[in-house]
C-alpha cells in the first residue's frame, strides 16, 4: 500500500483535472444509461394516460433520444480523455524510472539478478496504466453514481434512501472488500504456482537435450502436467467465486428491483409521488446497479499492481546509493593513466577483488589483460572508468583522479565491451550515437574503417538499414564492428576493449582483432581478451589471478622466461 | 464461427447443453419482462399491493432461473476449456520434448515457454467465452424478437432493422479503423520500443556518455508515442461506441415510438412495458461479444499456433527401433551417404561416409558453418538424417534417435545446461538414484571438489537460474561429472571450450583428456589444439568430408587440415 502512495498518488494529484474530467464524464455517461431507462419508462406511463396533446410528451421524448445519443457519446470521449491522462503519466514515470536506473546502469547485473530485468521494469509501467484504468476510474464512478442515487432518491423520501443506501453498500462496500480480502491469498496462490511453471518449463526447454538423452521426459511431462494440473486448479476457484459472485450480486439486485418498485406503489398510494414514476422508479434500478457491479472487480485488482509496484520501488531504492558528480570538463586529447596500489573490496566481501595493483599506461600504450573469470578484470574497469572508488590506493588520468571526472570520463574512454547494444534504429543512427553532428562523410569514413562498407552498401537501405530487433540483422562480427565505428567516431584518447570476441568463431575473431588493432592503432588500448589472438602486437601483457598480476611483461619477454605463458601460448594457437 | 471448435472433445456435447440453457434463460428474460411489467402496470392502476407483489414473485423466480442458467452456462463452459486447455498443453509439451532442440531452435525456446503458459490460458478464455458467447447471440436476439413482433409488430420492425445496420457498421469501423490503425503501426511499433530499446542498452549509452542526455529523448518520445495512441485510439474506440450508439439509440427510438402509439391508444401500458424492458436485453449479447472481442481473437490466434506445432513432423525415427547392443571395444558403426537436407531446400551435410569401431576419439573440424554443429546433432539424434544408410554392429538403423543409443551417449555443448536445482540434484540428473558417495567421487574426477567447498552449503547449494551461478568452466565440469555417473561410453563435445578463457581451458583439457579414454569420442571444436589427442580426424568442408586421418598425417599431407592450422597460426610468433 505505501508503494500505491507513492507511485500512484502523486500523479494523480498532479493530474487532477484531467482525472476529474474523466472521471465526470464516465459517471455523465453511465447516468445517461440509467435515466435513457427512467425518462422511458416515465414517458411510456404517460403516454398511457393519453394526454390531449403530444406536446405534454414533448420533453420527456427529448429526453429520451438525448440520452439515447448521448451515452455513447460521453462514455467514448471518457475513454478518449482517460487513456491520455494515463499516457501522460506513464510518459513521466518512464523518465522517472530511466532517472533512477541511469546512475546505476554498470551495475544493474550484479546487483539484480537473473531474468531480463530491463524488459519486466519496462513492461511493469505498461501495466501500471491498469491501475488508473481499470482501478481508479470505475472505483470513482461507481462511488459517484452510488452517492448521485442515493441522493436523487433522497429528494423523494430520504428514510427510503437511507435503506436503499444501506442496500445497495452490499454491492459498492461489502462485496468489493470480500473480494479483496478472499481473493487475495488465491491470486497470489495462483501466481505462485503459475511463475514456478514458468521456471520449471523454461529450465527443462533449455536443458531439453539432457531430458531426452537421460531418457526421462516422460517423467518431466507428468510432474509439470501434475504442477499444471495444481495451477490450473488454482485458477479454477478464483473463476467459481468470480461465477458465484456474479449470480449472488444479480438475485440480490431482483430483490431491490421488487423492493424499489412496493416503494413506489406505496408512495403513489399514498399520493407522495404520481403513479408515472412507478415504472421510471422500478426500471432505473437495474441500470444503476449493472454501474456498481463492476466495482468488485476494480478493487480485487490492487494484488495484481504491487508487484509490478515492488519491482519499479526496489530500483528507486538503489537510486541514492551512486554519487556521481557531474565533473569538470577536465577531457584532454590525451590519456596518461597511473594506477597505484589500488586495492578494492565489494561490500560484505571477505576478499579483494583487485589488490595492490600498481600500474603505468603512458598515452598510446597498448595493453592486454588476461585472466580467468573473477580475477577481477571487469573491477579493474569499473574502477579506471571512476564508477567503483578504490578502497585503497589511486587511479589517476592526466593528474586527476578518475572519479573526479564524472561522466566526462567517457570523453576520454570509450568501452567496446562483449555485448554492445545496437538500437532499434538505423545503422546511421546508432554509429551517430558517437558523434552526434557527425557529417555524412565522417559515417562512411569510420564504415569503411571498419571494413564494413562493401557489405552495407550491398543492402538495399544502406546506412538507413534498420537494425531489427536488438540487432538480428546483423552477425555477431558485423555487430561488433558497427559498434567500433560508433567508437572510432567518438574519438577517445583511450580505448578499453572488454573481451569484444567472446563467442564469435575462429576466423571472425581473427579478422575482427585485425581491424580493431589497426583502426586503434594511435590510441591507448587496454585490451581485456580470454584468448591470445593479436597478443604479439601488445605493448604490455598482465595476467591477473585473484586481483593481483600473476604474470606480466612483453610478449616476446614472456614467452623466454615463463613456462606457463608458453604452454598457454602453444595451447592457444594449435 | 470457428469451425474447429467442432473438433475439440465433448465440445458438442457442451454446445448442446449451453444451447439449450440459452434457450431456458431467454424464456426467463421474457417472463421476467413480462412479470415485471404486469407488475409496474399493477401498481400504476392503483391494485392492492400483495397482489402485485405475486407478479413480483413471478419476476424474481424468473430473474433467478436466468442468472442459473447463466452461471450454468459458464460453468460448463468453464469446465470444458479446462479440459481442452489441459489436454492441449500435455500434447504441446510432449511434442516439444518428442521433437526436441530442432524445434526449439525454430521456434525459439522463449516463444514455445510463451505458448505452453501464456497461449494456453488465452486460449482457454476463448474456448470459455466464445461458446455461451456466440450461442447467446445466435439464440437470445431471435426468441426476444419472436416475442416482440407477437406483441407489437412496429417495435419488432425497429429492433430487427436495427441489428443488421449495427453488425454492418461495425464490420465497416471495424475496418476502416484496423487500416488507420496499421497505417502508423510502424512508427507506433517504433515508439512503443523505445523505452524497452533505451533500458536495455543503458550500459552502452552511459559508456558513450550518452546516458544523462537520453532522459529528455525518453520524455520526447514518450511524448510522440502518446500523441500517436491518442490518434489510433480514437479509431479503436470506435467500434465499441458504434455499438453503444445503435443500441442506445434504438431503444430510445423503440421507447418513444411506444409512447406515441400510447397517445393514440393503439398499444396499452403493459406490452408497452415489458418491450421497453426487453429492448436493452435484445442488444445484451452482441455488446458482450463485442467487448470480448480482443480476448477471443487473441485466444484463436493462440490455439493455431498451438495448433501449428502439433501438426509439425515429427523427427521421424521409429521409436521402436532398438539395438540392445552397448558400445564396447568391438563395436562397429558405418555410416553410408549420409545427408541432411533443411526445410529450406540446401543441403547441409552432403553424403558422408566413415567407419567407426571401438572406443575411438574422433575430431571433427572446419570452418563455420561447414557442418560440425549438425553432424554431431545427427549422431545424438536430435536431428535425424535425410539420407543414408547406418548400421550398428551389423543392424541397420534409420537415425540416432532412439533411447538404446541415446541413453548411452553423453552431449556436452558450447553452453550446457544448469538446472535450477542443487549441485548435487544436478549431478544427478541422469541417475536420481545415485549415492552420495558416487556424486561426490564424479565431483573429484571433474575437479569441482574445491569449488563446493566454497559453497556454505556444499553439495546441497541451489545453482543454476535463481541460484549460485557458475562459471563457463564450472558449467562445462557439471555436465561432465553428470554423465560420468552413469558411465556413458559415447561422449558427443559439441564447441565446448570456444567461450573460455585460455586458462580455463588448459584446465578442462587437463580435467577431460583421462575422461575421454575407453570411450568413443566425436569432438566437434574450432579449437585445433585438442586434435592433437584424437585417433582421427574429420575435416569438413561444405558439409562434405574432404580429408580423414591424424594430426600428423593431415598436417603432413598439406591439405584442407593444413590450411586450417595454418590460418589458426597466423600472426604467430615463435
Amino acid at each position: 500500500m505505501n508503494t500505491f502512495q507513492s507511485y500512484v498518488m502523486p500523479y494523480v494529484k498532479k493530474y487532477k483535472k484531467l482525472i476529474v474530467a474523466t472521471i465526470f464524464l464516465g459517471t455523465l455517461s453511465v447516468l445517461s444509461a440509467a435515466m435513457l431507462t427512467f425518462t422511458s419508462g416515465y414517458l411510456i406511463s404517460r403516454a398511457s394516460e393519453r394526454p390531449e396533446t403530444i406536446l405534454l410528451v414533448y420533453v420527456p421524448i427529448v429526453a429520451v433520444r438525448t440520452f439515447g445519443i448521448s451515452r455513447a457519446v460521453l462514455r467514448y470521449l471518457e475513454r478518449l480523455l482517460g487513456h491520455n491522462a494515463v499516457l501522460k503519466i506513464l510518459s513521466e514515470m518512464r523518465v522517472k524510472l530511466y532517472r533512477a536506473l541511469e546512475p546505476q546502469a554498470l551495475f544493474i547485473n550484479s546487483r539484480f539478478t537473473t531474468g531480463d530485468l530491463l524488459g519486466t521494469l519496462a513492461d511493469d509501467i505498461e501495466h501500471l496504466q491498469d491501475v488508473y484504468i481499470r482501478t481508479i476510474f470505475p472505483t470513482l464512478i461507481g462511488l459517484f453514481l452510488f452517492v448521485f442515487a442515493t441522493l436523487s432518491l433522497a429528494i423523494f423520501d430520504w428514510v427510503f434512501a437511507l435503506v436503499m443506501a444501506f442496500c445497495l453498500a452490499v454491492i459498492v462496500v461489502v462485496y468489493p472488500l470480500l473480494s479483496l480480502y478472499i481473493l487475495k491469498k488465491r491470486q497470489l496462490e495462483s501466481k505462485v504456482l503459475h511463475s514456478r511453471l514458468y521456471e520449471t518449463l523454461t529450465d527443462a526447454i533449455f536443458g531439453i537435450s539432457d531430458w531426452i538423452i537421460s531418457g526421462r521426459k516422460e517423467q518431466f511431462v507428468d510432474t509439470f502436467m501434475k504442477d499444471s494440473h495444481a495451477s490450473h486448479e488454482a485458477e479454477k476457484k478464483l473463476s467459481y467465486w468470480h461465477q458465484s459472485r456474479t449470480l449472488q450480486l444479480q438475485v440480490f439486485s431482483g430483490l431491490l428491483v421488487i423492493i424499489v418498485g412496493v416503494w413506489a406503489g406505496f408512495q403513489a398510494a399514498q399520493g407522495e409521488i404520481l403513479p408515472i414514476y412507478i415504472a421510471a422508479f422500478t426500471l432505473v434500478t437495474m441500470p444503476i446497479i449493472e454501474g456498481l457491479i463492476p466495482l468488485s472487480h476494480a478493487i480485487e485488482r490492487i494484488p495484481a499492481y504491487e508487484e509490478s509496484l515492488r519491482r519499479v520501488d526496489r530500483i528507486h531504492k538503489f537510486g541514492g546509493a551512486i554519487e556521481v558528480t557531474d565533473g569538470s570538463t577536465f577531457s584532454e586529447k590525451h590519456a596518461n593513466i597511473e594506477i597505484s596500489n589500488v586495492s578494492y573490496r565489494y561490500e560484505g566481501q571477505q576478499r579483494y577483488a583487485v589488490e595492490n595493483f600498481s600500474l603505468l599506461i603512458p598515452q598510446g600504450q597498448k595493453i592486454a589483460i588476461l585472466g580467468k573469470s573473477g580475477s577481477g578484470k571487469s573491477t579493474l574497469i569499473q574502477l579506471l572508468l571512476g564508477a567503483l572508488a578504490p578502497t585503497d590506493g589511486q587511479i589517476s588520468v592526466n593528474g586527476h583522479q578518475s572519479a573526479e571526472y564524472g561522466e566526462t570520463i567517457y570523453d576520454m574512454m570509450s568501452v567496446l565491451n562483449q555485448k554492445p547494444y545496437l538500437f532499434a534504429t538505423t545503422v546511421e543512427n546508432n554509429i551517430r550515437l558517437g558523434k552526434r553532428d557527425a557529417t555524412t562523410e565522417e559515417i562512411e569514413q569510420v564504415v569503411a574503417q571498419v571494413r564494413l562498407d562493401a557489405y552495407i552498401h550491398s543492402l538495399p537501405d544502406k546506412l538507413r538499414t534498420q537494425m531489427e530487433e536488438t540487432g538480428q540483422r546483423f552477425s555477431g562480427g558485423e555487430r561488433q564492428r558497427i559498434a567500433l565505428a560508433r567508437i572510432l567516431l567518438k574519438d577517445t584518447p583511450c580505448v578499453i576493449l572488454d573481451e569484444p570476441t567472446v563467442g564469435l568463431d575462429p576466423e571472425t575473431e581473427y579478422a575482427l582483432v585485425d581491424t580493431m588493432l589497426e583502426t586503434l592503432k594511435d590510441k591507448t588500448v587496454i585490451w581485456i581478451t580470454h584468448h591470445l589472438t593479436g597478443i604479439e602486437s601488445m605493448d604490455h601483457v598482465i595476467f591477473m589471478d585473484e586481483g593481483e598480476i600473476a604474470m606480466q611483461g612483453t610478449h616476446d619477454e614472456l614467452m623466454e622466461s615463463n613456462e606457463r605463458y608458453r604452454q598457454l601460448y602453444k595451447l592457444d594457437r594449435g | 464461427m470457428d469451425k474447429k471448435l467442432l473438433q475439440y472433445k465433448g465440445s458438442k456435447q457442451v454446445m448442446a447443453w449451453v444451447g439449450l440453457l440459452t434457450v431456458a434463460q431467454s424464456i426467463a428474460i421474457v417472463f421476467q419482462a413480462i412479470y415485471l411489467a404486469k407488475a409496474i402496470t399493477q401498481l400504476f392502476h392503483g391494485v392492492v399491493w400483495t397482489i402485485a407483489l405475486e407478479s413480483f414473485a413471478v419476476f424474481a423466480i424468473a430473474h433467478i432461473v436466468r442468472h442459473l442458467c447463466q452461471w450454468g452456462k459458464e460453468r460448463i463452459a468453464y469446465r470444458f476449456a479446462e479440459q481442452t486447455a489441459l489436454h492441449y498443453q500435455r500434447m504441446l509439451v510432449e511434442k516439444v520434448f518428442e521433437i526436441g532442440p530442432h524445434l526449439i531452435g525454430k521456434h525459439g525456446s522463449g516463444n514455445l515457454v510463451t505458448l505452453a503458459l501464456e497461449g494456453i490460458p488465452k486460449f482457454k478464455k476463448y474456448l470459455e467465452l466464445f461458446i455461451p458467447r456466440v450461442l447467446s447471440m445466435a439464440i437470445i436476439p431471435a426468441v426476444l424478437l419472436v416475442y416482440v413482433f407477437t406483441m407489437d409488430i412496429m417495435s419488432g420492425v425497429t429492433l430487427l432493422v436495427v441489428m443488421p445496420i449495427l453488425i454492418i457498421f461495425l464490420i465497416l469501423i471495424g475496418l476502416v479503423s484496423q487500416n488507420k490503425i496499421d497505417a502508423q503501426m510502424d512508427t507506433y511499433r517504433l515508439l512503443s520500443r523505445h523505452f524497452v530499446d533505451s533500458l536495455r542498452g543503458l550500459v552502452t549509452l552511459k559508456y558513450l556518455g550518452r546516458s544523462k542526455a537520453h532522459e529528455q529523448a525518453i520524455a520526447t518520445v514518450s511524448d510522440k508515442y502518446r500523441i500517436a495512441t491518442n490518434r489510433s485510439l480514437r479509431y479503436a474506440f470506435m467500434s465499441s461506441f458504434s455499438l453503444d450508439f445503435f443500441s442506445s439509440l434504438s431503444i430510445a427510438v423503440v421507447a418513444v415510438e411506444l409512447g406515441l402509439r400510447l397517445i393514440n391508444g393503439t398499444v396499452f401500458l403493459e406490452p408497452a412495458l415489458t418491450i421497453l424492458i426487453l429492448a436493452p436485453e435484445y442488444f445484451m449479447p452482441v455488446r458482450d461479444l463485442g467487448n470480448d472481442f480482443h480476448a477471443t481473437m487473441d485466444g484463436k490466434e493462440a490455439s493455431e499456433q498451438i495448433r501449428g506445432i502439433l501438426d509439425e513432423k515429427t523427427s521421424g525415427i521409429d521409436n521402436e527401433v532398438t539395438s540392445t547392443s552397448q558400445w564396447s571395444d568391438t563395436s562397429r558403426l558405418t555410416v553410408n551417404g549420409l545427408t541432411k537436407q533443411v526445410d529450406e531446400g540446401q543441403l547441409i551435410l552432403k553424403q558422408l561416409n566413415f567407419k567407426v569401431k571401438g572406443f575411438q576419439k574422433i575430431g571433427i573440424v572446419g570452418r563455420s558453418g561447414a557442418g560440425k554443429s549438425t553432424l554431431i546433432d545427427m549422431l545424438s539424434g536430435f536431428t535425424a538424417p535425410t539420407a543414408g544408410e547406418m548400421t550398428l554392429d551389423g543392424v541397420n538403423i534409420e537415425g540416432f534417435g532412439f533411447p538404446d543409443w541415446q541413453n548411452q551417449m553423453m552431449y556436452i555443448p558450447q553452453y550446457p545446461t544448469v538446472f535450477s536445482d542443487t549441485v548435487a540434484g544436478n549431478i544427478r540428473f541422469y541417475e536420481p538414484e545415485a549415492s552420495d558417495e558416487e556424486v561426490e567421487h564424479v565431483a573429484k574426477q571433474v575437479g569441482l571438489m574445491a569449488l563446493i567447498e566454497t559453497f556454505p552449503n556444499g553439495f546441497n547449494e541451489k545453482i543454476g537460474q535463481g541460484g549460485r551461478s557458475l562459471s563457463g568452466g564450472e558449467e562445462q565440469r557439471i555436465a561432465v561429472a553428470r554423465s560420468l555417473l552413469q558411465n556413458r561410453s559415447i561422449l558427443l563435445f559439441d564447441e565446448p571450450t570456444a567461450h573460455l578463457d585460455i586458462e580455463t581451458e588448459h584446465g578442462m583439457k587437463e580435467m577431460l583428456l583421462p575422461i575421454l579414454e575407453d570411450k568413443l569420442v566425436f569432438f566437434a571444436t574450432h579449437r585445433l589444439h585438442w586434435m592433437e589427442n584424437m585417433d582421427s580426424i574429420i575435416v569438413l568442408e561444405d558439409g562434405r568430408i574432404v580429408e580423414t586421418g591424424t594430426h600428423d598425417e593431415l598436417l603432413h599431407a598439406g591439405g584442407a587440415y593444413a590450411c586450417l592450422i595454418e590460418a589458426h597460426r597466423r600472426g604467430m610468433k615463435i
